[in-house]
């Protein structure tokens, strides 16, 4: 069982005792007519040939309170995409699949283009991006929820605590953000654990008190890929669409809404998804390039917000955090062994130094242009440059769906 | 037996004369399609790059009528589309001109009523732009006035405005066109005058006492302006 401590500047909703799931689903089924909810899915199409997506399928399957399901399928041909098709069919929900490789949505991306509207290399963000629009265009939905498709462990209460802080009318809740612990027979989540929380730790000793840090380090994981919003913020909110996504949303809610309207709920005992490699050697693929993207981000964010960014700073900055990050691999070691759980240090060690390098790496990208910016436009510029977008958009995800 | 032969002979000769006469036309119009077919690329690939220099597509992103083409279910560059319009013209024209060449009085006909009508395709085109143009600007208008006077139903009442004003244009395209005059015609007269008894019943009925209240408010005779104060307050 969780304690109920409240960490931070925002609300922490606790999984206490054995809440019950018909309980919560029958709250937001009567929530849903007040607030209807649409459930996001990015996808790509080798997810649905690995265990996970049968596993979301089913638990899906006997969710009766969303409105409409979107998936924005991925790397996927036009047999694929009838596969993936007959694959969501036992879903009640109506489900929209916006094929993003098919040549209406390219020619919907191509419009972007032609228009100024730089929306990035494909990916994650992208593609939720895209889901959110698609929402917005239909107009039927005032809540979004949005969760990976890896997730092996996939319960459909996962769903339900995200989607309640937001979809409850009692609430005055506008972005809530899911948080687990990532435990098999060991701790994973190590880009959370050993650069995001030392890192913004080692800032908050260089330049002192800052909100956004505050903000930032009130998240208990704050790289969870799921969290759920109202259809307002989706409008509004910038995203990212490298790495950078779940630090560049948080500071995009940050920057637009009030922390009291910010909470994070325990969504899950346990978690478990696909790894990525460290790939210490190549900075421009496994968690080495997530390190570099989620370090730009957050000096991005932070120099937009005033704080000045200098050589010596950086140099201090790997210093601090190496120490940092030391002293947490301490800690997570008493932990691992209190909880009997296999804990490797070399590893854990080697990972740090490749985030200490990730750090120095985006320190230097950051130095040489702090202008660059992954940020996908909101949609209320889209739709002020293309006022049609939304047709179109829908127009295309319906003739794919034909 | 030479009689025979001339029976014979004699067809043979005129079928020869005239494929000899047929031969330069036809050799003509092999000529004229294949330069008309040569400039027709030419031009179509010269009008691309105009277009994309003057940022034909994002212009047309932004004046609608890309949606136009989305919803018929065109997918391509509204540049690439309108190119392929003008090649498929100058094609058609290059035929007719290169039948025209073979000098046979049916075809002849053919191209004649062919060019002529030609400036009814193209003021039925003018009249389908500037009728969409003008149709995005009065609904709009009539969105935002009726939104501004607190009208409920101002959406409904700008997608009616829109309908009605694209029911109208059509009807005067395609009477330029000359399609079927009589039917155009008579189902336009039907649908406006079905829609104006309509909402004249639907006013009849619903709005009575609005209607009573707004003719008694203008019958009543309205009060003589009291007298101006001939002091002046500062």
């Amino acid at each position: 069982m969780s304690d109920f401590y409240q960490t931070g500047i925002i609300t922490t909703l606790h999984q206490l005792g054995k809440p019950s799931l018909e309980r919560l689903e029958g709250d937001l089924y009567r929530f849903s007519r007040v607030r209807p909810i649409a459930l996001v899915l990015p996808a790509l199409y080798s997810e649905f040939e690995g265990p996970a997506m049968q596993g979301i399928i089913q638990e899906l399957s006997k969710v009766k309170y969303l409105n409409e399901i979107v998936l924005t399928l991925d790397k996927a041909s036009e047999q694929e995409l009838k596969h993936v098709r007959e694959l969501m069919a036992p879903i009640p929900t109506e489900v929209r699949i916006i094929h993003n490789n098919g040549k209406r949505i390219t020619e919907v991306y191509e419009t972007f283009l032609r228009n100024g509207l730089d929306v990035g290399q494909a990916g994650k963000g992208r593609s939720a991006w895209l889901a959110y629009g698609y929402v917005l265009a239909l107009g039927r939905s005032d809540v979004i929820a949005l969760h990976d498709c890896d997730i092996i462990t996939y319960n459909r209460e996962l769903l339900a605590r995200l989607c309640y802080p937001v979809a409850c009318p009692n609430l005055d809740y506008v972005f809530c953000k899911g948080y687990y612990s990532r435990v098999s027979n060991k701790m994973n989540g190590r880009v959370t654990r050993l650069l995001v929380t030392p890192l913004v730790r080692s800032i908050q000793q260089l330049v002192g008190q800052h909100d956004f840090l505050s903000f930032l380090d009130s998240f208990r994981y704050p790289l969870a890929g799921e969290f759920c919003m109202t259809t307002d913020l989706a409008r509004v909110n910038r995203i990212p669409w490298d790495w950078g996504l779940e630090v560049g949303s948080l500071a995009e809610v940050h920057r637009n809404y009030s922390p009291r309207r910010v909470c994070q709920v325990d969504i899950a005992a346990t978690y478990e998804h696909k790894h990525q490699a460290l790939s210490p050697e190549d900075p421009g693929k496994g968690l080495m390039k997530m390190a570099v993207d989620i370090c730009k981000s957050v000096f991005r964010t932070l120099a937009s917000e005033g704080v000045v960014f200098s050589d010596g700073l950086f140099k201090s900055l790997l210093v601090t955090y190496l120490r940092q990050a030391e002293d947490t691999i301490m800690k997570y070691e008493t932990d691992a062994m209190i909880n009997g759980l296999d804990f490797d240090r070399h590893e854990e060690a080697k990972a740090v130094d490749t985030f200490t390098k990730a750090i120095a790496m985006a320190a230097e990208a950051f130095m040489e242009n702090p202008m660059s910016t992954p940020l996908i436009p909101n949609w209320n510029r889209v739709t002020s440059a293309i006022p049609d977008i939304f047709d179109m958009l829908s127009t295309a995800v319906e003739e794919d769906g034909n | 037996m030479k009689d025979f032969l001339d029976l014979i002979l004699e067809p043979l000769n005129e079928l020869f004369t005239k494929f000899k006469e047929f031969v330069p036309n036809f050799l003509a119009m092999l000529v004229i399609l294949c330069i008309g077919i040569f400039l027709a690329m030419i031009i179509k690939r010269f009008l691309v790059k105009f277009l994309a220099a003057i940022n034909f597509d994002s212009w047309s992103d932004r004046m609608g009528f890309t949606k136009i083409m989305r919803k018929g279910d065109l997918w391509s560059k509204p540049s690439a589309i309108l190119s392929a319009i003008v090649f498929w013209l100058l094609i058609i024209v290059t035929m007719m001109s290169s039948l025209n060449a073979l000098q046979i009085p049916a075809i002849d006909n053919l191209v004649g009523e062919f060019f002529s009508y030609v400036p009814r395709i193209l003021s039925a085109a003018i009249i389908l732009i500037v009728g969409y143009l003008i149709t995005g600007f009065v609904s709009r208008a009539t969105l935002i006035a009726a939104a501004n006077s607190g009208f409920h139903y101002a959406r409904i009442l700008a997608k009616a405005t829109h309908t009605l004003l694209i029911v109208l244009i059509l009807a005067m395209v395609m009477e330029q066109l000359h399609i079927a005059p009589s039917i155009v015609l008579a189902a336009f007269s039907i649908v406006f005058g079905g829609i104006v008894i309509a909402l004249s019943i639907a006013f009849g009925v619903g709005g009575i006492d609005a209607a009573r209240r707004m003719i008694e408010k203008e019958s009543i005779p309205k009060h003589e302006e009291p007298e101006k104060d001939e002091i002046e307050h500062i």
